[in-house]
């Protein structure tokens, strides 16, 4: 049987040619003319799948058909309905309130803590997905001993002979390592310990350290102090390489205030500035956006500060500045600069100065006392610990947290030296298996603690259930360095026996998640008047995170959006997750200028040899439009060595951060693709008909997006019911975060399909992002089912698995589905997804912590967004039983920090959906399909300076 | 020229028509039939329990309210099963030294769930909510039958697809006033309010009680 190529090749000459023309465009089509499959065997596969279809569909049923009885009904349990429990999500030792939906016990779903500064209600895709690592099986593996098994009785025993030996050495040589810290009672812990001991040390370390803006508050204040950024009060923003919008711990509100000045309906619309090397999500939202490298940003910034703070008319800046600096002057009181951590100290230093010359202190910033227990600088203090380590001078080290061995390769290199490595870490990780000792950490949901917000509030953040894995709490492992048994919660009561006396008061606070009156006061600092001018003089040097003195070619080394420092990278939800700018799931390709590619002649996916010094790293590279010439983004995190779902997925360039030297970059044959969702469900239009844009001049001149069709139709039916459900997304508020992705994959129980899929583009998100790019201006849309109420993919399925109902639900009837995909092909948005295999029953994660409201869909399953039906349910059920408003949100909706989301009944008077619907800037997609959406947008407007150019 | 099927291919042929409409039988039985039937729905047959439980004698026997063990089906979706704790009310009085509540007792003393068998098992893709049934008129006896006949209790309906069809396109007839909800074997009398004021009363006619999306998500 020949070989389905020969058949190819014996197509006439002409024919051949075009084959291998359409080959080139098309890499899916060559790559199917290139595989070896012979016709017998497709014939068989294709008998084998037609038999075994209707196999795997047929539903073998509940294995268990049990009911369980409680011996004695726990307190407040009702089977079938939610308990919701308050506590904090840590990002960067800093709490964000959360609030965890439980069945039946079981932690099944984050919400935000409206009641919490740092949280408003809004949450991050890591809070989100914190339910993955919590139920993580990777986590079950109890301690170990030299990478071996050992009982849980031996860790006690370890710990008895090393308070013996503490009390005869009064601790020498004994360190304690661990990440930034707010938690006033762990702190309070580590205290105890040092006073006990004397002679151990605590070193703190953090994979990418906020040094420089530590180190710019003492060169501007002579304290280290926090910057509470306040954007709703902003006209102007200038954001210097910022991470306002990025994952930091005063993301969420920094968000909140800043979207709620960027609707010209709802509020007077702020105008922003972005000088960046490369874009963040604060640059993809502004105004005007400047790429320059970080040497041309730091002589910028200096121009900038001494137009500020002296004066003087910036004479050989770019020609963007002077109205730049004259928008900043006309604003002041009302204008805000935000420089990120990647910036030098100098620029920090600087940014202090430039604030309190706009008068933004008080205004459009606030600065108070840092939350960090002992803030230092984690960079020094961890190299100081590394010296000591490989001086021989630590006899016992207890890791706290965190994964040193990762992110510090001359860390693992100096462990060899210690006697006794302890590492309680909440995950048998690399820092786990490099220590002789491992102490499974409890998850944070397991454990009770405290955590301050940057602004101070502390909150106690109280287990939502018995460790699942035996984990014990990091104030248990630190505790019995000073007894056997330490009891957590009594420690915590301990510590806050002043504010919550009575269980009255500490249940309050338990329920609101805050403690009342914790919040730092706003601190009135005054500049050091040298402030600025080292701030000027030392511009020019390089920052943190900038490796190399090659000129031209700067590598900046930042954390994965989707996976932080790589504490995230076990979590399949998030490997998942496209990168916010690149749109890349699961891999880290080397971000390069599209300049710099041309001259490597590299496309996306190519192999590229970055070198620093004599460290060099292979890698995919991706080209970034809009990066800074001269400017490569490596993101860390990536290329764990343990992991069931990290390991062995992107490549590891920490060892690469540590280097010093010449940058060199090459091109080395071969590529590896990068699984991208970017572009693979397109819509068949023009991109500015997609994505609406308008100026602010002109909007208030009159004009509006277009209203096209909507009402063309001969046939026309609405549906009947009580309830119209129906979405307005703003698109002005829009960052791009990812929370609602996450939120409603988890909400959805949606699979999970790994790289090889993605890169087949049978990624299952029921909600997607598309981003938008045109020059400097930059826009993301998030994408769902529109809920026609003329649905295209109605009118095709032949099963009748996908109906309307009265409310304006297109929904699906999954039992119903054969897989015929027509629904799909017929939708003009794209936005359906087919499970092309059991993905489901493929995840890792225990059946336990799926969404027992939704039906877990199997292989042959269309499905697609529902508007969080279970939800609508639980209003539709609680109106009609008890009363109370049908009043439902869904879950991209309660996640989302900037509520660009806005859900609701659009027969209800006082739905916040039904006034956004009247919004002038409303307009629905693809209108011209006349499928009468039930979601649609608010356009973007964009508040240009017709002086600063484009 | 010679024939080209001899005499015995008219047997053939026989055959072949004969085993067509055997198969098209079989199909017929096998796909609408055979589910349609007690042994697929499994109506009628007394489940086994480990705790041998008569409804009878609880219900028509003691007189005990549905709610006094199912306690959440008026606020729940889950009408709930009775902890341990319920059981012993009673039998901490009464029984005390029964063998066959020996389980109960175990349950209680080692703080085990006792696993019931499920008599009533809906698909995984099926929605049901108890407290709105309860709440707009639908006796316990429209689905789970007259318990209080049953010493071991077997499902008395088939609650199929159809089943539940049969009410949310024609609910009117089978609503209940709301004090014999939880009755067993009431029968419409002179006082009871037409199907008509029911329905009113309950609101059934505002929402499309046979949307996919009621029940399926």
């Amino acid at each position: 049987m020949p070989p389905l190529k020969d058949e190819v090749a014996r197509l006439p000459p002409a024919a051949l040619a075009e084959a291998e023309r359409m080959a080139r465009q098309d890499g899916k089509l060559s790559a199917a003319l290139a595989h070896p499959l012979e016709r017998r065997r497709i014939l068989t596969l294709l008998a084998s799948g037609a038999i075994a279809g209707p196999l795997g569909r047929c539903d073998p049923g509940a294995a268990d058909r049990h009911l369980y009885s409680a011996a004695e009904a726990p307190e407040g349990i009702v089977p079938g309905r939610t308990e919701r429990f308050a506590t904090a999500h840590l990002l960067e030792g800093h709490a964000r309130g959360i609030v965890v939906t439980h069945r039946m016990g079981r932690p099944l779903k984050v919400e935000g803590n409206p009641g919490h500064p740092a949280s408003l209600g809004g949450t991050d895709p890591f809070a989100q997905a914190a339910l993955f690592d919590l139920y993580d099986p990777d986590r079950a593996s109890g301690p170990l001993q030299g990478g071996e098994p050992v009982a849980p009785a031996r860790v006690a025993t370890m710990f008895a002979a090393l308070r013996a030996d503490l009390a005869a050495s009064r601790g020498r040589g004994f360190r304690i390592l661990t990440e930034p810290l707010t938690s006033p009672s762990l702190g309070r812990m580590l205290d105890t310990v040092l006073a006990r001991w004397p002679e151990a040390r605590w070193h703190q370390h953090a994979p990418l350290p906020r040094s420089a803006a530590f180190a710019g508050a003492m060169a501007a204040y002579g304290k280290p102090l926090s910057v509470l950024p306040n954007p709703a009060a902003a006209d102007v923003i200038l954001g210097l390489d910022s991470d306002l919008l990025d994952a930091w711990p005063w993301q969420l509100p920094a968000a909140r205030g800043f979207a709620s000045r960027r609707n010209p309906v709802r509020a007077p619309m702020s105008r922003v500035y972005a000088i960046e090397p490369t874009p963040s999500l604060l640059g993809l939202q502004a105004d005007h956006r400047f790429a320059v490298g970080s040497v041309e940003l730091h002589r910028i910034a200096g121009l900038l500060a001494a137009g500020l703070l002296q004066g003087a008319v910036p004479a050989d800046g770019p020609p963007w500045l002077v109205p730049l600096l004259s928008d900043l002057k006309d604003h002041h009181g009302r204008a805000l600069v935000h420089v990120g951590p990647h910036q030098p100290a100098a620029l920090h230093a600087l940014c202090h100065a430039m604030n309190a010359a706009l008068g933004a202190p008080g205004n459009t910033l606030t600065l108070c006392a840092p939350a960090l227990h002992h803030p230092v600088d984690p960079g020094t203090d961890l190299r100081d610990l590394v010296e000591d380590m490989a001086a021989g001078k630590v006899e016992t080290l207890l890791v706290l947290g965190g994964n040193p061995c990762f992110i510090a390769p001359d860390f693992l290199a100096a462990l060899g030296r210690v006697r006794r490595a302890i590492a309680a870490c909440d995950a048998p990780n690399e820092t786990a298996l490099a220590c002789g000792w491992y102490v499974p950490l409890a998850h944070a949901m397991e454990a009770w603690s405290d955590a301050r917000a940057l602004d101070g509030t502390a909150g106690i953040c109280q287990p939502q259930l018995r460790p699942l894995y035996a984990g014990q709490n990091p104030l248990s492992v630190l505790g019995q360095c000073l007894e056997a048994v330490p009891d957590s919660r009594a420690w915590l009561r301990a510590t806050w026996r002043d504010r919550l006396p009575d269980d009255r008061a500490w249940q309050a606070a338990l329920a609101a998640g805050v403690i009342a009156g914790t919040t730092f006061p706003t601190l009135a600092a005054t500049l050091r008047p040298a402030a600025a001018s080292t701030g000027m003089a030392g511009t020019g040097m390089a920052g943190t995170g900038t490796a190399g003195a090659s000129p031209g070619l700067d590598v900046s080394f930042r954390a994965d959006a989707r996976l932080g420092d790589g504490q995230y990278a076990n979590n399949p939800w998030l490997q998942e997750l496209p990168d916010p700018l690149t749109k890349t799931a699961w891999d880290n390709p080397l971000r390069l200028p599209p300049r710099l590619a041309g001259r490597l002649h590299a496309r996306d996916g190519d192999l590229v040899t970055l070198g620093i010094g004599d460290r060099r790293v292979t890698l995919p590279c991706w080209i970034v439009p809009g990066q800074a010439e001269g400017c490569v983004v490596a993101t860390l995190g990536q290329g764990r060595r343990t992991g069931s779902t990290a390991r062995g997925v992107g490549t590891d360039l920490y060892p690469l951060r540590l280097a010093r030297g010449a940058v060199d970059i090459r091109r080395v044959g071969g590529r590896r693709e990068v699984a991208c969702t970017m572009g693979q469900a397109e819509m068949t239009a023009e991109a500015g008909d997609i994505l609406r844009r308008i100026d602010l001049s002109d909007f208030q001149a009159g004009a509006r997006p277009d209203h096209v069709g909507g009402d063309g139709s001969l046939y026309h039916r609405a549906p009947p019911g009580p309830a119209a459900w129906a979405m307005s997304i703003d698109l002005n508020a829009c960052i791009g975060c990812n929370a609602c992705v996450t939120a409603c994959q988890v909400e959805n129980n949606i699979p999970v399909v790994g790289r090889e899929e993605v890169l087949r583009g049978r990624v299952m998100h029921w909600i997607r992002i598309d981003r938008y790019e045109t020059g400097s201006f930059s826009a993301f849309q998030p994408v769902l089912c529109m809920q026609c109420e003329q649905a295209p993919c109605e009118t095709v399925c032949p099963v009748g698995a996908t109906v309307h109902d009265a409310e304006g639900l297109n929904g699906m009837v999954y039992n119903r589905c054969v897989g015929t995909r027509f629904c799909s092909n017929n939708c003009p948005y794209k936005v359906r997804r087919f499970n092309y295999f059991a993905f489901a029953a493929e995840e890792r994660r225990p059946p336990a912590s799926r969404n027992p409201d939704v039906t877990v869909r199997g292989r042959g399953v269309m499905e697609k967004c529902s508007f969080c039906l279970q939800r609508i349910a639980a209003a539709r059920v609680a109106h009609d039983r008890d009363g109370v408003p049908e009043h439902a949100e869904t879950a991209c909706q309660a996640a989302c920090p900037t509520r660009a989301i806005s859900f609701g009944d659009l027969n209800d008077a006082q739905a916040e959906v039904r006034a956004r619907k009247r919004s002038p800037l409303d307009y629905a997609l693809l209108p011209e399909q006349n499928t009468r959406p039930r979601v649609t947008y608010e356009a973007r407007v964009s508040n240009r300076n017709p002086a600063a150019g484009t | 020229m010679a024939a080209i099927f001899g005499p015995e291919a008219n047997l053939g042929a026989r055959l072949v028509l004969l085993a067509m409409a055997g198969m098209a039988t079989l199909l017929v039985g096998g796909w609408i039939v055979l589910p349609r039937t007690d042994w697929l729905t499994g109506r009628g047959f007394p489940i086994q329990q480990p705790v041998p439980f008569s409804h009878q004698h609880h219900v028509a026997g003691l007189g005990l309210d549905c709610r006094f063990c199912h306690a959440t089906v008026e606020t729940s979706a889950n009408a709930g099963l009775p902890p341990g704790y319920t059981c012993m009310t009673c039998h901490s009085q009464v029984w005390t030294q029964a063998a066959v509540l020996a389980p109960v007792r175990q349950s209680l003393l080692q703080h085990r769930a006792i696993a019931w068998n499920r008599v009533t098992n809906l698909p995984d893709y099926v929605y049901f909510d108890h407290s709105i049934h309860v709440a707009r008129g639908v006796a316990c006896e429209s689905c789970h039958g007259r318990v209080d006949r049953t010493a071991l209790l077997d499902k008395q309906h088939s609650l199929s697809m159809g089943f539940c069809l049969d009410c949310h396109r024609n609910p009117a007839p089978r609503l209940r006033p709301p004090d014999a909800v939880f009755a067993m074997g009431w029968q419409r009398g002179p006082a009871t309010p037409s199907p008509q004021a029911l329905m009113r009363l309950y609101h059934v006619g505002d929402r499309n009680l046979t949307d996919c999306t009621l029940c399926h998500r």
